[in-house]
């Protein structure tokens, strides 16, 4: 065969003790390989290349040798799914914007590539330089949700370092895990360095000064590092406020298998570790300059996040409990950010993101400013949000100004008065049908609905009631056009760490099931109703990796052996690689997903603090299963939930007295066919 | 009042990868970084007014991509196109534009040919480029080339030789200070499809190595000496005049 390539192989990963050279800070540095030119001709022969080439416009580039620190910034899904990610385009901007510190971007290569890098032996790499994951100071990695676990295991295995962090020594990177998922870290507690749960603004630029003054002292001398000098580096770590070091705590349990208590076992470690709180957003006006793909991902937006933090105190809610209280941002600051944004990246959608974004103070005046500023433009606005009830039709209309009224989503989560009552959503059914009459008399055509079974104490009158509310709605909908369509979106509820609901136990899928085919039987006669759901199946993983403990891990990690990754995706079925890992490990899903617990069984979390009052949470729980409300602390009295006296922080707002919400519909519909999957769902999250 | 610029442009280094798909947005946000009065489709969802003849497969190199822009009002083409190059991402380049008269004939009809490329490592260059030279000149003189593109549909059997008008094969130098052989083909684009991997099945009898590279080098009409390129009229050889290109 003549002109044939010459073989060219991977350059070779250094063993483990000899790559302290690539770690040295700044000139004193070797700079690692790139792997381009081995990745490249490998790129034809896989699903979507463009995902794995980097050259984005807003991507930064910096010299190895020039950075005294260097972080690996990732989230553990493929590109389409976690380059839109938030949390990471902050991170990415002001670890960047320090001139001694170096951030790259990595993302989980799909199956097809990840078997040709096993193949020819190219490690996780970064999309900027091709950089291989082990020659970084820090993997941090954010967990908007569990199902990356497995991936997170396979990014480190395959970027040659170590899964296991007691065997990772003074020349391999730091693990460090952010997000939500985050706030247990437990069933990843043997294979990461160390967890942050909370904003992560100020405490990522601790790590890094953390970071910096340990590689100057122990890796910048002329003699090579002691023996104690990677354990030096993880009390260095601990003794940064928020940051939690799983091996500096050990879980002590009872004789019945229950968790008794998480014990410190290092000298000087809290014995509580606090979540971290930025208290005022306008100083963090951040991701300035997003990253502009150049190929499809979930969201291809500029997003703008207007708030943080959530006090409408949805039971269910994970997101609304740990990322309290409520920060705004001034209004004056979204519309810089905004005008900058769109024209610095040429993006023709905007996002305004939040947890329940039509909660903002101001958000009319936001609304009707941008509406404004980009009407008879080809710039088009969203307020995009999974979980909001707070949006009214007015605010629709205005937003949607240059296009059509298609879509709009609500999500009433439950379908009877006193579930609502249960999960604390206060939305009537009064409401929500004069919104419906009020959206489609305005001309919009479709309306969705959220719901979800398998909530606490429900019952099969209150799983009907969610085929009723439809088919109420649809009458609604055909009165104003027989053209106009309703849909009922139902998915199973995963109760979640620090939560009212973390006590409750989870519907297994066969329980789920059962409830779905009630309401497609309730709904048969009714054609133009639509129903959707989520395979119930979804979130068996989900549930035991949420609340799961330290045990936990060992599954974690079977299952990675028996080649579960993307346990999200419809696509890759793990669920049986799963059971087999729950068996073999003899990790019990009645034991950890569908039992209830009471108040005295400790849970795996108790010793991370995300600020709320744990006999709180224990009461909300109590007066949830007696169908008692509670209101939102931002325009009524306060309830104790403990967050702002324990973090000595307040809510940031413009509300000066109370008012009333209207219920109200949440983001203009896409118009998919099928639920989006729990990385999708997750995608746009901080 | 409307205004019409066809470009030629290239597509290397990274953005080789990018799917046709997505090269629409890739330019739309292009243009809206450079602040060109781009026009936009009536209708619920708009869309720029930038329309390329047709698609390069991915990975495929190319300095001869076409596009035709229409703007809704007038723009300075040196200065506002070269702002659009240097903004969209690197790899594409604007190298070329003409103003549209009205009238004009459609872009896709002054693209009759392509001249195509065919880049190897530079592995065994004296006797590949002897076997080139061989199998072109006997490629030519037949009259039927039949090969099989094999495809998860289905396997299809190609006949090459209608769409060859001319091709022949030479060296270079590489970036690396090497030489390597390279395979220059014009293709008609009329008729059914040939494309430059169907014109290697024909050249090899599983003796001559994949290319490293397929490029797509200019579009327009086919001449003697090789390509009459659509936008520029400069004449683009079959044999690469390495001096002229490196200028």
């Amino acid at each position: 065969m003549l002109g044939a390539a010459t073989a060219r192989r991977a350059p070779a990963t250094p063993p483990r003790g000899e790559r302290l050279g690539f770690r040295a800070p700044g000139a004193a540095a070797t700079t690692p390989p790139s792997y381009w030119d081995v990745l490249e001709p490998l790129l034809e022969q896989v699903r979507k290349p463009a995902q794995y080439v980097g050259g984005e416009h807003n991507q930064i580039l910096s010299a190895w040798n020039a950075a005294s620190t260097r972080w690996l910034l990732c989230y553990p899904d493929t590109y389409e799914v976690g380059q839109p990610n938030q949390g990471i385009q902050i991170l990415y901007e002001i670890l960047n914007e320090r001139s001694e510190t170096l951030a790259e971007r990595a993302y989980a290569p799909w199956i097809d590539l990840e078997e040709r890098q096993r193949e020819q032996g190219i490690p996780t790499f970064s999309l900027e330089h091709h950089r291989p994951l082990w020659a970084f100071d820090v993997l941090a990695v954010t967990l908007p949700h569990e199902l990356g676990h497995t991936n997170l295991l396979n990014l480190l295995d395959l970027g040659g370092v170590s899964i296991r962090a007691d065997q990772r020594g003074v020349d391999d990177p730091i693990v460090l895990v952010g997000g939500h998922a985050a706030y247990n870290p437990e069933p990843l507690a043997p294979f990461i360095d160390a967890a942050v749960m909370g904003d992560g603004e100020e405490v990522t630029l601790e790590v890094d000064d953390a970071l910096a003054a340990w590689k100057r002292d122990h890796l910048a001398a002329d003699t090579a590092p002691g023996p104690d000098a990677r354990q030096d580096l993880l009390r260095r770590l601990a003794a940064v406020e928020g940051v939690y070091v799983p091996a500096f705590y050990a879980p002590r349990y009872l004789d019945d298998g229950r968790l008794r208590q998480t014990v410190p076992i290092e000298p000087g470690v809290p014995a509580l570790v606090p979540k971290r709180t930025v208290q005022d957003l306008e100083q963090w006006a951040y991701p300035r300059k997003q990253i502009v793909p150049m190929t499809e991902t979930v969201h291809e937006r500029f997003s703008v996040e207007i708030f943080r933090g959530c006090t409408r105190g949805c039971r269910f809610c994970q997101a609304g409990m740990i990322t309290r209280p409520v920060r705004e941002r001034r209004p004056e600051t979204i519309q810089k950010l905004v005008e900058d944004g769109v024209r610095d990246t040429g993006f023709n959608e905007v996002g305004l993101l939040s947890l329940s974004s039509a909660d903002h103070s101001a958000i009319g005046p936001i609304a009707r400013d941008l509406a404004d500023a980009y009407e008879g433009t080809t710039t088009s606005l969203s307020l995009p949000s999974t979980r909001v009830d707070a949006f009214n039709v007015t605010l629709s209309n205005e937003l949607s100004r240059n296009g059509r009224r298609t879509g709009l989503t609500f999500a009433p989560e439950a379908g009877s008065e006193r579930m609502r009552a249960v999960i604390n959503k206060m939305v009537s059914e009064e409401d929500l049908l004069r919104t419906a009459e009020t959206a489609f008399s305005e001309g919009w055509r479709h309306i969705k609905l959220y719901f979800m079974v398998g909530l606490p104490t429900e019952t099969d009158e209150d799983v009907l009631a969610i085929a009723d509310l439809g088919i109420k709605t649809y009458g609604i909908a055909r009165k104003h056009g027989k053209a106009n369509k309703v849909t009922i979106s139902v998915g199973g509820f995963v109760p979640k760490p620090h939560t009212p609901f973390q006590w409750c136990a989870q519907d297994p899928p066969d329980e789920i099931h059962r409830k779905l085919s009630l309401i497609r039987h309730a709904i048969k006669d009714h054609g133009g109703l639509k129903l959707r759901t989520n395979d119930p199946e979804e979130g068996v993983i989900e549930g035991l990796l949420a609340r799961g403990d330290r045990r936990v891990a060992a599954a974690v990690e079977r299952a990675w052996q028996l080649g579960a990754r993307f346990d999200g995706w419809h696509e890759m079925p793990t669920l049986d690689t799963w059971l087999q890992a729950l068996e073999e490990t003899g990790i019990s899903l009645e034991w950890f997903s569908y039992r209830e617990r009471d108040d005295k069984e400790a849970l795996p979390w108790d010793h991370l603090d995300s600020g709320l009052d744990k006999t709180w949470l224990w009461e909300d729980w109590q007066d949830a299963r007696s169908d008692k409300e509670l209101d939102d602390c931002r325009w009524s009295a306060c309830y104790d939930c403990g967050v702002c006296p324990g973090l000595s922080i307040e809510h940031d707002t413009g509300y000066t007295g109370g008012f009333q919400l209207p219920v109200l519909p949440q983001g203009l519909g896409g118009g998919s066919q099928q639920l989006p999957t729990a990385p999708e769902r997750y995608a746009s999250g901080g | 009042m409307t205004q019409r610029y066809r470009i030629r442009w290239t597509k290397e280094g990274r953005t080789r990868y990018i799917s046709a798909r997505d090269l629409t947005s890739v330019w739309e946000r292009g243009l809206r970084r450079a602040d060109l009065p781009i026009a936009y489709s009536e209708g619920f969802t708009p869309h720029p007014k930038v329309s390329f003849p047709d698609a390069l497969p991915v990975g495929y190199a190319s300095t001869g991509e076409y596009a035709e822009l229409t703007f809704v009002a007038p723009i300075v083409p040196d200065r506002d196109l070269a702002r659009l190059s240097a903004t969209l991402p690197t790899g594409m380049d604007i190298t070329t534009y003409l103003a549209v008269p009205d009238g004009a004939p459609k872009l896709a009809r002054m693209l009759k040919a392509t001249l195509w490329e065919l880049v190897w490592p530079p592995n065994d260059v004296a006797e590949l480029t002897e076997l080139l030279h061989r199998r072109s000149r006997e490629l030519v003189a037949s009259e039927r080339a039949e090969v099989v593109r094999r495809r998860p549909d289905g396997d299809r059997i190609i006949d090459v030789r209608p769409a060859l008008l001319t091709l022949a094969a030479s060296t270079r130098p590489t970036e690396g200070g090497d030489v390597c052989t390279v395979l220059r083909a014009v293709l008609r684009n009329d008729g059914p499809t040939v494309r430059p991997t169907d014109l290697h099945a024909a050249l090899s009898r599983d003796d001559i190595a994949e290319p490293l590279r397929y490029r797509r080098v200019a579009q327009g009409e086919a001449v003697d000496a090789g390509l009459r390129e659509a936008l520029s009229d400069a004449v683009v050889p079959l044999v690469p005049d390495v001096d002229a290109e490196a200028a």
